[in-house]
């Protein structure tokens, strides 16, 4: 009995210890710890983004033939229109390119695209982040936008040796400026994504919209990068406007609900956009030193 | 059997009884007590005690309206709203920080053996150096001239021991902060789309501003991005003093009243800062262009901060106004005078005018030097305030600015002299190269004379001679009151009805030129102690020189009214498409059709082969006159150049003034220097009139 109590005593002495440390120990050492311990489950979440793939693999290899024939079929239309499109977009570089010079215009590329395939996403709707199986090693850097296409599905946050984290367009800690279709004065209008609760729909709101602007009849308004700030390239799709919502004014301007273009939830593949030159958000982000 | 003591029973006695009665109702009593308490809470203070737990729980917020839109005669705004970013401090979120920063400075003051440490200070200082850091990474964000020169090292531009005032946190707007708001964040930069208050950004590096930091800046942290709304005047300082500008003002708005649901008066409140215009237009429509006021009534925390918003009310947007300015005519304008300039290369003052002949409307005020009141329309910088007060450019020069007339006030004196049939057009006088007045000797411009001329070749010419003889037979009291005829006493009232003017309430116009005008006579002269009027000073009036004092725009009237043949016209600053054209007090100008012929004539003779021949127009021809009269600055003698007159020649449509504030070392005539201003405003306006004159008749039906 006793000795019961004394392993129970010694249990919770060494729990005392063990917090008392990690509160006192240098942020350096607990930094080192975190970072330890996610490149200690970074195989787990590539094994889980792999398994994926493969149980997707499996499914589809499962079809019946004649499916897998129908699907063929439509892939080569597909393959068709694909096909004319590049043919169209080949004819219009070579026409750039001569155009370039002509007039001896060059400008070198801003960004490198590093395609990643999704690991995980956190099945909360809290933090509204992804994990994708790029990191460090692949030279993804924090801040760099992550796009699918010309959509742009959030910002890196957080970049470890193999995978990075992704703050999503809904996410709290997404933020960017925004042009609205139909405004043809372009004004600016601010992004960002909003808290919600763990069952609730994940959103973005648009605020600061001009009081005399209105969407453009019969269809929903896009929500363009203004791509003046730095960090997103101009004319990227950021999704549309809710007009359900939309006659929400606050103070002097308006507001509205955006509503993402692609479902995040359903994303396999994303490309981040690492800009060649690290900007001064970045900096800041990774806490270098300035005078 | 044993009976156990603790079972035991013991009687009753009447002593206890009694005890027990005073028990019960002592309880009662409280009972009672509590419940009367209760009763008297809820059903007699429960109203009061609502109030008094409302006013300490609940904040009014009010938000001041968006001002109405001023517009050009074409529909372009001249001046608008814009979204403004500013970026705050939490300080409740700055706490840690603080704390930190004045251990380590307080260690710092141990470290040295400080005999006294005075904590206060200290706290003061770790504050503002924690506050500093952050301003540097706004600024290093925000900057774009910042850019990484040495692989992942740094370097930003301005360090914060030689930036500018906006780089740097001012100690005393934070004592301010900490003593009166502490509740609310504390604020970094005003506005990031015009960072620094002595440069003046682009509308698009102004953007570009504004997207740097809420692209690039974390969004967790102490710092927030706020938005209002602020004024903005696109074009700058084109149109300035028309347009005026805004001012803050902490007077409740009159509809708060209105607002009973809440009993704001009651409320705690923050501080209201709303809009008011502060000149111009701004001023004179201000009760058109404010709006209402909305409001919010929130719930607050402990601490004093927002918690939940119950019910508010969206502030509405104040009216539009549409001005008779055309903007194109204006940048021209503007432009025009922009190129005159001394030696030194300073912007030499000056103003200009254009308006509509038969409408009143002008197209055109502009006044140099002037001011951007995008600078004045937030937080005013004393730095900037004093420039203007130093360069002049407070002063609206087209209506408040008084000048001697010089030559242009020759046409009323031939018409004073024709009316009085001392001469008539065709008369010839013998005009050598001085007059003698008295014992004095008037000279003539031109060292030998212009020998014989008649009014015709006076206007074309400026013959000083002629009119000395004309000015001395007509009299004091009739060029006087010739000069009244005109309009040159009277204040120009916007006396347009209501109707005219689309509902708009009949105002003055900017600036009105009401006091200082003058119009000299032999009462006048006596009034300010300078002696009894003599035929000197009637030879000086007959010449637009000695007491007399106008404004261009009053010369402008004149040469409308000379163009339709009238007295008077009244100019509006306000666009109607229903204005009549009646000017009020206006009466056909008395000539008969020769005389008026000759006057007009002689107008256009001066810009043909005249004193204005150098702002002659191909293809255009118009009627001018020009003046160059003297005045003194810094105790020596300067010129004034003047140039009226009004286009085309044959049907009139616009009529313009231009005034030039020569220097002491510059050759300042009225041809040579107004000219080319007048010619430029011309030639914009020409074109633009052909267009529209062709649209209209497209419109015609055919």
């Amino acid at each position: 009995m006793d000795q019961n109590r004394q392993g129970a005593r010694a249990s919770y002495v060494a729990l005392a210890v063990f917090v008392a440390l990690w509160i006192l120990a240098p942020s350096a050492v607990r930094r080192f710890n975190r970072e330890a311990f996610v490149e200690f489950q970074a195989p787990a979440l590539h094994l889980l983004g792999k398994s994926r793939d493969l149980a997707t693999f499996w499914e589809k290899k499962s079809r019946s033939v004649e499916e897998m024939a129908a699907a063929g079929r439509d892939l080569a239309r597909v393959n068709a229109a694909l096909e004319i499109q590049i043919n169209k977009f080949e004819d219009i570089r070579r026409e750039n390119v001569r155009l370039r010079e002509i007039t001896h215009y060059n400008v070198p590329a801003e960004y490198m695209s590093v395609v990643a395939r999704v690991a995980t996403r956190d099945s909360s709707s809290w933090w509204q982040r992804i994990v994708i199986r790029k990191g460090r090693n692949d030279g993804i850097r924090p801040g760099a936008p992550v796009v699918f296409g010309n959509t742009v599905v959030g910002r890196v946050t957080a970049v470890h040796l193999t995978t990075s984290e992704i703050d999503l367009v809904t996410s709290p800690g997404f933020r960017c400026t925004a042009y609205l279709e139909g405004d043809d004065q372009n004004h600016i209008v601010l992004v960002n994504g909003v808290a919600s609760n763990s069952l609730g729909t994940a959103k973005a709101r648009v605020s600061v919209i001009p009081r005399d602007y209105s969407i453009p009849a019969g269809q929903p308004a896009r929500v363009f990068t203004t791509g003046m700030g730095g960090v997103f390239p101009s004319r990227l799709i950021l999704g549309y406007l809710d007009g359900g919502t939309y006659a929400t004014q606050v103070g002097n301007f308006k507001e509205s609900l955006l509503v993402p273009s692609r479902d995040l939830y359903n994303l396999q593949e994303v490309s981040v956009l690492v800009p060649l030159h690290q900007n001064p958000g970045e900096a800041l982000m990774q806490g270098d030193q300035f005078q | 059997m044993k009976e156990s003591s603790d079972t035991r029973v013991l009687p009753s006695t009447p002593v206890d009884r009694l005890r027990l009665y005073g028990v019960f109702f002592f309880f009662f009593a409280g009972f009672l007590y509590v419940i009367g308490g209760l009763v008297y809470r809820q059903l007699i203070q429960s109203n009061d005690l609502k109030e008094q737990s409302d006013t300490q729980s609940r904040r009014v917020v009010l938000r001041p309206p968006a001002r109405g839109r001023i517009y050009d005669r074409n529909g372009f705004p001249l001046v608008d709203n814009r979204a403004r970013w500013s970026v705050k401090a939490d300080l409740a979120s700055l706490q840690k920080e603080f704390r930190a920063e004045y251990l380590r400075l307080l260690a710092a003051e141990k470290a040295r053996e400080a005999v006294s440490i005075d904590r206060e200070k200290l706290m003061e200082d770790a504050r503002v150096r924690v506050l500093q850091g952050w301003l540097n990474k706004v600024w290093f964000v925000i900057d774009e001239t910042n850019r990484n020169t040495k692989g992942r090292n740094w370097v930003a531009k301005l360090t914060p021991v030689t930036a500018p005032a906006e780089r740097q946190i001012n100690i005393d707007e934070l004592r301010k902060h900490l003593r009166e708001r502490r509740a609310l964040p504390f604020t970094l930069v005003n506005d990031l789309a015009f960072p620094g208050a002595g440069q003046a950004l682009t509308a698009d590096d102004g953007t570009k501003s504004v997207a740097r930091f809420i692209e690039q800046f974390p969004v967790e942290g102490p710092i927030r991005l706020d938005q209002d709304n602020v004024r903005t005047y696109p074009y700058g300082p084109m149109a300035a003093h028309v347009l005026g500008y805004v001012k803050d003002t902490d007077m409740l708005p009159d509809n708060v009243d209105d607002i009973s649901e809440v009993r704001v008066e009651s409320m705690q409140r923050l501080r209201y800062t709303g809009k008011t215009g502060a000149a111009g237009v701004e001023l004179s429509y201000n009760n058109i262009l404010s709006g209402r006021s909305g409001w919010e009534l929130w719930t607050k925390t402990s601490s004093g901060y927002n918690q939940t918003r119950l019910k508010f009310s969206e502030p509405e947007q104040g009216g539009n106004v549409m001005l008779s300015i055309d903007y194109r005519i204006q940048q021209a304008t503007e432009s025009a005078l922009g190129k005159l300039k001394d030696p030194q290369g300073n912007l030499l003052p000056a103003a200009a005018v254009m308006i509509d002949v038969h409408s009143g409307e002008i197209l055109s005020l502009a006044s140099q030097p002037s001011f951007d009141p995008n600078r004045l329309a937030d937080r005013v910088s004393s730095k900037y305030y004093d420039e203007i007060e130093k360069t002049g450019g407070w002063l609206n020069r087209a209506t408040q600015g008084l000048y001697p007339p010089g030559s242009t006030f020759k046409v009323i004196t031939a018409t004073a002299g024709m009316r009085k049939k001392v001469v008539d057009w065709d008369d010839v006088l013998d005009c050598g190269p001085f007059f003698r007045v008295g014992n004095r000797d008037y000279p003539e411009h031109e060292p030998v004379g212009y020998g014989e001329v008649n009014l015709d070749k006076m206007l074309a010419v400026s013959c000083n001679v002629w009119n000395y003889q004309v000015g001395l037979r007509t009299g004091i009291e009739a060029l006087a009151a010739e000069s009244r005829r005109f309009g040159l006493d009277a204040p120009l009232l916007q006396t347009i009805s209501d109707m005219e003017t689309g509902g708009l309430p009949m105002t003055e116009l900017p600036y009105a030129a009401s006091r200082g005008l003058v119009v000299p006579d032999r009462a006048y002269k006596l009034r300010i102690g300078a002696g009894a009027w003599n035929d000197g000073d009637t030879a000086n009036l007959s010449i637009g020189q000695g007491y007399l004092l106008t404004t261009p725009l009053h010369m402008a009237c004149v040469a409308a009214s000379i163009a339709r043949g009238e007295t008077r016209t009244v100019p509006s600053i306000i666009h109607s498409q229903e204005r009549t054209g009646r000017h009020i007090g206006s009466v056909p100008i008395g000539l008969n059709a020769d005389q008026l012929e000759a006057l007009r004539g002689g107008m256009v003779r001066c810009v043909e082969e005249g004193t204005a021949r150098v702002a002659r127009i191909p293809g255009l021809p118009y009627a001018g006159k020009t003046g160059t009269s003297e005045y003194f600055k810094k105790g020596e003698k300067a010129h004034l150049a003047w140039m009226i007159g009004y286009a085309p020649a044959d049907h009139p449509v616009v009529a313009f003034a231009v005034l030039v504030e020569g220097q002491t070392d510059t050759n300042t005539w009225g041809g040579k220097t107004a000219g080319p201003v007048a010619k430029e405003m011309l030639e914009t306006w020409w074109p633009i009139a052909v267009k529209a004159n062709q649209d209209e008749n497209s419109k015609a039906p055919r």
